[in-house]
């Protein structure tokens, strides 16, 4: 049961990546064509500032990291996890995946809050 | 001991069953297709927020890593990571509609020679990857001549 809903919540969260790194694309790789600005303008510091000054960005991009790293992450485990492993290993694995996920969450959320509150 | 336990321990190709195809051969350089892409991507979106992290070392220190991005090479690399983005997207959309049962067919009686749920959704398959290419260059077209 519990591997079924780590499962679903994997498929679940596509949505929330496919239309969040969809905007995240176009705001940032593909300036020109949805923006109108070049690529150098849109990564420019004070630009970028500006943008992670807005709550839509901060949560959007909380949002973003959450997903994105959940529907990585867990791949990666399903991956790592059909290798032959003891169940002891494969419960290291299990860990090591959550842990290291949180830790680059946290970084990331920390980079989006001192964006976010940049002076 | 519990058979219906799943047991990571007793798969005993090992790497070696991602690359062997059987019999199931365009479906199964997808499926390797989608593993090499999900960890590409993974790992480039743990070093997409380390890097960009470097924004609180200040302005110098950000603008130098943006000229560093927008060097040929990156710009190459960057295309690559949208290549394998869109792929990965539309393969995984196919995924999701075989899984959710959509374009395998009624069931039918197995009468030989036996049709494979595999051969019932290969149009799928090419409509999807069809789309997939497309995508790809016309992303390559935005990315490399604004």
């Amino acid at each position: 049961m519990r591997e079924t809903r780590l499962w679903s919540l994997h498929i679940l969260v596509i949505p929330i990546i496919a239309v969040l790194l969809g905007a995240h694309f176009a705001l940032m790789h593909y300036a020109p064509v949805f923006y109108g600005v070049s690529v150098e303008e849109a990564r420019d510091f004070e630009t970028m500032i500006e943008r992670g000054r807005s709550v839509a960005q901060l949560v959007i991009y909380i949002l973003l990291l959450a997903a994105g790293l959940y529907h990585g992450l867990y791949g990666l485990r399903g991956i790592i996890r059909e290798l032959p492993l003891t169940p002891a290993l494969a419960k290291v694995v299990d860990i090591g995946v959550l842990l290291f996920g949180l830790l680059i969450f946290a970084l990331g959320t920390y980079v989006t809050w001192w964006t976010f509150s940049f002076k | 001991m519990n058979s219906n336990k799943p047991t990571a321990y007793n798969n005993r190709l090992g790497i070696k069953g991602w690359v062997y195809a059987g019999r199931y051969s365009f479906e199964r350089y997808l499926y390797l297709g989608h593993r090499l892409s999900g960890m590409g991507l993974i790992a480039y979106m743990v070093l997409h927020i380390i890097e960009t992290a470097n924004r609180m070392r200040g302005v110098e220190a950000w603008q130098t890593l943006m000229a560093l991005f927008a060097s040929p090479p990156f710009r190459v690399i960057e295309y690559l990571l949208f290549a394998m983005a869109v792929f990965h997207a539309m393969n995984g959309v196919r995924l999701i509609l075989v899984e959710l049962g959509f374009f395998l067919g009624k069931p039918k009686e197995p009468v030989y020679p036996y049709s494979s749920s595999v051969m019932r959704h290969r149009l799928l398959t090419y409509v999807v990857m069809l789309l997939a290419g497309l995508l790809i260059i016309l992303g390559g077209s935005s990315l490399f001549f604004e």
